[in-house]
């Protein structure tokens, strides 16, 4: 049997990321992206994202690559990002969750009565408390389902694909039935501030210094990881290669900063802005930057937090032994009932969250929130590269496919495309996009 | 029956397991009827028996997979509780299981520790130092292996293999149990798990070998547990009899001292 | 386990919610319809549905409007008249509600009004009560079979409704259309109701799209979708990419419903733009009223479900009493949604088939007169008011 014989060719191990291993019948010299150590797939997702983003700005007349397209891109993209991050955990233990769209309807009304009806007879309207009570309300009822659901997956034995099913179907009802179909509308001034929109921003000052603190932790983890090799004596990259990661991945971090802040407040907005601040509002206008949206910030610490706990704690090296090999995670003593309710309930929390931007973002409650969600969550999922057979997938990715499918999505309607096309084209692609994952997976393996 | 034949002449030692009377029943098939056998430290028991004998499920009460019915389990003399695989583990039982029960999309280092993982002072999982065992495990057991990182599943059989047997002996485990090891390997890896048993037993370790393979078992047995249908034929010492004897027993429920030369003819028909 | 256990309670806990949410919702209809049916007044010719049965086939009780407004109201006239009501819910299903119809049929109905879930997949159950004696009124949604009498809103008229008072505000500058679902036939009456109206009132030649091949219209079409499910959420998506690519250059959007009206509404709002581009939208949602009274939605074209479910009732009983298709007339008073003629006219369906019908008017809905369905009792005025300046609108002193 091949065995690889050279040692630089040995991938960064990251559980489930599929990492190729070199020299298995593919010739002596290894290829660039497997000497910088890189996820090919990762790699070739971004090489898409990038077509797909230079198409549509030729299609567009110009509109796509704009800091206001991709600022509003980026908007776009939170809620079903943030649910994807915990699809991947859901999907690589051999799980499923079809609810999540229900979920998503009843969180949001749930945290929408809280906030007009509930908590105003004890509060009053307008207290700068409602809004955590009423997110803090919905993360535990979040975390309540979801456990709940994991509990009849795990212990009663039902199949995830069933329960989810039923919870689609329950959960849809159930939020209508909380307000007997009314919308609910407006949130509490501070709620509204977690979908975006005024308000609803960082900053630019503060914008940078989270490119600057990433950039520091990137070329920190670059040089630690490098340390410990050495001390360990296993093969590092070479030197280049990790001084060419550091100052790509840098100039891009810095480069997203950069046009996250070229766009502006508009103007309408700033001019409030500047009243309200007793600073003069010239004939130009003021161009003030916004920064990252708070939807974005959350979907980019909800990603950090997944990754890490699927990387680095025992509870995602667990879930990814379920997905590969449930028998042999139970021999090695696993306690793999209560991981997968784990998994059920932080997609719970996970969901509830993005509820909360969601209706924050829409300033309104609806029972018909989140409709087909869960097949573009799972589309996001799947896209990015995580296995419906299980054991395989990454976060970074599913974010990833989220970014692709959003994309698309906004980019048809930027050339206006139609809708029911939209929907054919997304459909394709996510055909077209595991294909070539199940081809390139079958030409790496054995 | 339990036969006494077989006794060890070191009988008079605690021994390593002592299984009495283990039933174990699905629904109405007696799996295991009734079956006592023990270990000795520095020795290898093997366990044979037909297709559908009852030897794995046998040891599955041992290793933690499957909880027996009724009987009790020994080890060391002490009364042993075994409901769960953490429990054997905590009872110094390892097991390589026929399948192996690796996890493919996990790497060698990370199937090694599944279940045990070295954590960090921050309580996140310690790769590199899981990494860093493994290659010195490896390092003695199996030199030309390579592919720490990449999911066990891209491996060959026999570097499979050895990542279980890594797995199972690395933790000071004073009993081991072995399902099939070389079913799915070349005669060269048959020939260094051989090696690696007779080198563990002399470390002293008790080792349950679950082999179809008469050479090995005579090879590598000291003492040999027959099973037929759930039930325990009989366990002679190795040096007592012959292969032919032990087939005869394996086949037809036959005691050594009840085999006749006819029936060994029939055996070679 | 036990952990889980508490924390199971926390869904049971939600339904319970779900419980009172409705219960809420109900508590406040049946007064005000009440008031709303005895200020009608009843029908003065002696009209009496003295042990008579009216069968009421709804299609999906799901929807919030239905058991709020219509169901009442419809239950209240038959009161009145001294009819019995009796219903069924097929539960979206075309195939279940054929059953329904047989089954309210079976149970002695004199009369049937039918909500149909399907306007084709109806029709045998429709002839087939026919050929018992038994008529048939299409309620809200069209039947294609002329032995069903019609009656509903003019949805073609709420388009041009919509139209008529974006127009007042806006006569020239950069549209968007923000269109119902695809599927839904609703969503090009609608639409082709604003086109006739903003054709009518400009003078332009049209037709109003994309490509404004009318160089001289001074309504230019920048942004024109259709949106899945009429769902708010792909509204203010589709309408901020529209904002993008006409660089904040919008002067009016023409929403086609309330839901998708706040979608807009939202994306304006991240502009800083809510409250001085005029939207447009239908069905009088309480949230959407309230936009109205803040000055953020400058129409909304509702329609009193309360008198729909009057007259058809009234429709219901005469025909019961044996009175012709062709020689219906309503006398209860509707109010606002009176009816352009309150004797039958014949109304040609997209299936070219002639159906008797009554279409009664839509109400649009601005700041001056909120108090309408506030008095209808569609909505409360702390709904309508909530956040409104005292005294900035009439309906909220």
């Amino acid at each position: 049997m091949a065995e690889p014989t050279t040692p630089q060719a040995m991938g960064e191990s990251t559980p489930g990321a599929d990492t190729s291993p070199s020299g298995s019948g593919e010739g002596d010299k290894p290829s660039l992206i497997r000497r910088l150590e890189l996820d090919p797939r990762l790699l070739g997702m971004l090489v898409a994202l990038a077509a797909i983003w230079i198409v549509f700005h030729i299609l567009s007349g110009g509109t796509f690559l704009t800091p206001r397209n991709l600022w509003n891109l980026s908007v776009q993209t939170a809620v079903i990002g943030i649910m994807a991050t915990g699809m991947v955990l859901i999907i690589v233990s051999r799980n499923i969750d079809l609810s999540v769209g229900s979920m998503l309807a009843t969180l949001g009304m749930a945290m929408a009565i809280l906030q007009r009806e509930w908590i105003p007879q004890w509060l009053g309207f307008d207290h700068p408390a409602t809004w955590l009570i009423a997110l803090a309300a919905g993360i535990a009822l979040g975390a309540a389902i979801g456990a709940f659901q994991g509990a009849i997956v795990a212990y009663v034995g039902v199949p995830a694909f069933i329960v989810t099913l039923g919870g689609l179907l329950v959960w849809r009802g159930v939020a209508w039935a909380m307000a007997s179909g009314r919308t609910i509308a407006p949130m509490d001034d501070t709620f509204q501030r977690l979908g975006g929109g005024r308000d609803g921003t960082i900053g630019g000052p503060a914008t940078w210094i989270i490119a600057g603190v990433t950039c520091a932790a990137l070329i920190g983890y670059l040089i630690s990881s490098r340390r410990r090799k050495v001390k360990y004596g296993f093969a590092a990259r070479p030197l280049w290669a990790d001084v060419a990661i550091g100052v790509v991945g840098s100039a891009l971090v810095l480069g997203a900063a950069w046009v996250i802040n070229s766009y502006p407040l508009p103007q309408p907005l700033a001019r409030e802005y500047a009243e309200a601040r007793g600073i003069d509002y010239p004939e130009g206008g003021l161009d003030i930057p916004q920064g990252l949206a708070n939807p974005v910030l959350i979907l980019i610490v909800a990603g950090i937090v997944m990754t890490f706990m699927a990387t680095r704690t025992r509870f995602g090296r667990y879930v990814f032994a379920i997905g590969g090999n449930p028998e042999a995670a139970e021999l090695g003593g696993i306690k793999t009932r209560w991981t997968i309710v784990k998994t059920f309930m932080i997609m719970g929390i996970l969901v509830a969250i993005a509820a909360a931007v969601t209706t924050a973002r829409l300033n309104a409650a609806t029972s018909g929130l989140g409709v087909t969600f869960e097949l573009y969550v799972i589309a996001a999922a799947v896209i990015g590269g995580t296995s419906l057979a299980g054991g395989i997938g990454t976060i970074p990715g599913a974010m990833l496919g989220a970014l692709v499918a959003q994309s698309l999505q906004s980019g048809m309607v930027l050339i206006g495309l139609d809708a029911p096309l939209q929907d054919v084209v997304l459909g394709i692609v996510l055909v077209v996009a595991v294909a070539l994952d199940s081809i390139y997976r079958r030409r790496v393996q054995r | 029956m339990t036969t006494t034949a077989a006794k060890s002449a070191t009988e008079q030692r605690t021994p390593l397991v002592d299984m009495r009377d283990i039933r174990v029943a699905f629904g109405g098939v007696h799996a295991v009827d009734g079956v006592s056998i023990d270990l000795f430290p520095g020795e290898v028991v093997a366990l044979v028996g037909g297709n559908g004998a009852g030897k794995t499920t046998l040891i599955k009460t041992l290793s933690g997979a499957h909880k027996a019915d009724s009987g009790e389990i020994f080890v060391n003399g002490e009364p042993a509780s075994i409901s769960n695989p953490r429990d054997a583990r905590e009872y110094g039982v390892e097991t390589i299981y026929q399948t192996l029960a690796l996890a493919d999309n996990i790497d060698a280092p990370s199937n090694i520790f599944l279940g045990r993982e070295l954590r960090t002072r921050l309580g996140t999982l310690n790769d590199t130092a899981m990494e860093s065992t493994t290659r010195e495990l490896m390092g003695r057991l199996n030199p030309r292996f390579k592919n720490f990182r990449a999911p066990v599943q891209s491996l060959s059989g026999g570097q499979r293999q050895s990542v279980a047997i890594a797995r199972a002996v690395h933790f000071n485990a004073k009993i081991l149990i072995m399902d099939e090891p070389t079913a799915a390997l070349g005669p060269a890896e048959t020939d260094e798990v051989r090696q690696l048993i007779r080198q563990l037993r002399e470390e002293g370790l008790g080792i349950f070998l679950i082999s179809h393979d008469i050479h090995d078992v005579f090879d590598l047995a000291d003492r040999i547990s027959v099973m037929l249908q759930g039930k325990l034929v009989g366990t002679v010492n190795k040096a007592d009899v012959t292969q032919d004897e032990v087939l005869a027993m394996i086949i037809a429920g036959k005691h050594p001292e009840d085999v006749t030369q006819s029936d060994i003819n029939g055996l070679h028909r | 386990m036990t952990k889980l256990r508490y924390l199971a309670l926390l869904p049971a806990a939600a339904l319970v919610l779900a419980a009172c949410g409705s219960d809420d919702g109900d508590e406040e209809a049946p007064d005000e319809t009440t008031e709303a049916t005895e200020a009608a007044g009843d029908a003065g010719d002696g009209l009496s549905g003295e042990g008579l049965t009216i069968g009421v086939s709804w299609n999906n009780f799901n929807e919030p409007r239905w058991a709020k407004f219509d169901e009442p109201a419809i239950q209240d006239k038959l009161e009145e008249l001294g009819a019995e009501y009796i219903s069924t819910d097929a539960g979206s299903s075309a195939e279940q509600q054929l059953t329904d119809v047989e089954n309210l049929i079976s149970q002695g109905a004199d009369a049937l009004i039918i909500l149909a879930q399907d306007g084709q997949a109806i029709i045998p159950a429709v002839e087939s009560a026919a050929d018992q004696g038994i008529p048939v009124v299409g309620y809200d949604r069209l039947i294609e079979s002329d032995q069903a009498f019609y009656i509903s809103f003019d949805n073609v008229e709420v388009g041009r409704l919509q139209a008529e008072y974006i127009y007042e505000e806006v006569p020239e500058g950069n549209y968007v259309f923000i269109k119902g679902n695809q599927a839904d036939a609703n969503a090009d009456f609608l639409r082709g109701g604003q086109e006739e109206k903003l054709l009518e009132l400009s003078g332009c030649t049209g037709p109003l799209t994309t490509d404004n091949p009318d160089a001289e219209c001074p309504i230019k079409n920048v942004g024109e979708s259709y949106t899945d499910n009429w769902e708010t959420s792909v509204a203010q998506t589709n309408m901020e990419q529209f904002l993008t690519q006409n660089n904040n250059e919008v002067d009016a959007v023409i929403s086609s419903n309330d839901g998708m009206a706040l979608g807009v509404i939202a994306a304006l709002d991240a502009q800083g733009l809510a409250g001085s581009v005029p939207v447009s939208g239908q069905d009088g949602d309480a949230a959407n009223l309230n936009k109205v009274a803040l000055g953020e939605q400058t129409v909304d074209v509702w329609k009193n479900a309360f008198e729909l479910g009057e007259a058809a009732a009234e429709i219901a009983v005469r025909l019961a009493n044996g009175t012709a298709l062709d020689e219906i007339e309503v006398t209860s008073d509707l109010g606002s949604s009176a009816p352009a003629s309150t004797t039958t006219e014949p109304f040609t369906t997209p299936g070219e088939i002639d159906v008797w019908s009554i279409i009664l008017a839509p109400t649009p809905v601005t700041q001056e007169n909120l108090d309408e369905p506030i008095d209808a009792g569609a909505v409360t005025q702390e709904e309508v008011c909530a956040g409104v300046e005292a005294g900035s609108v009439p309906a909220c002193p």
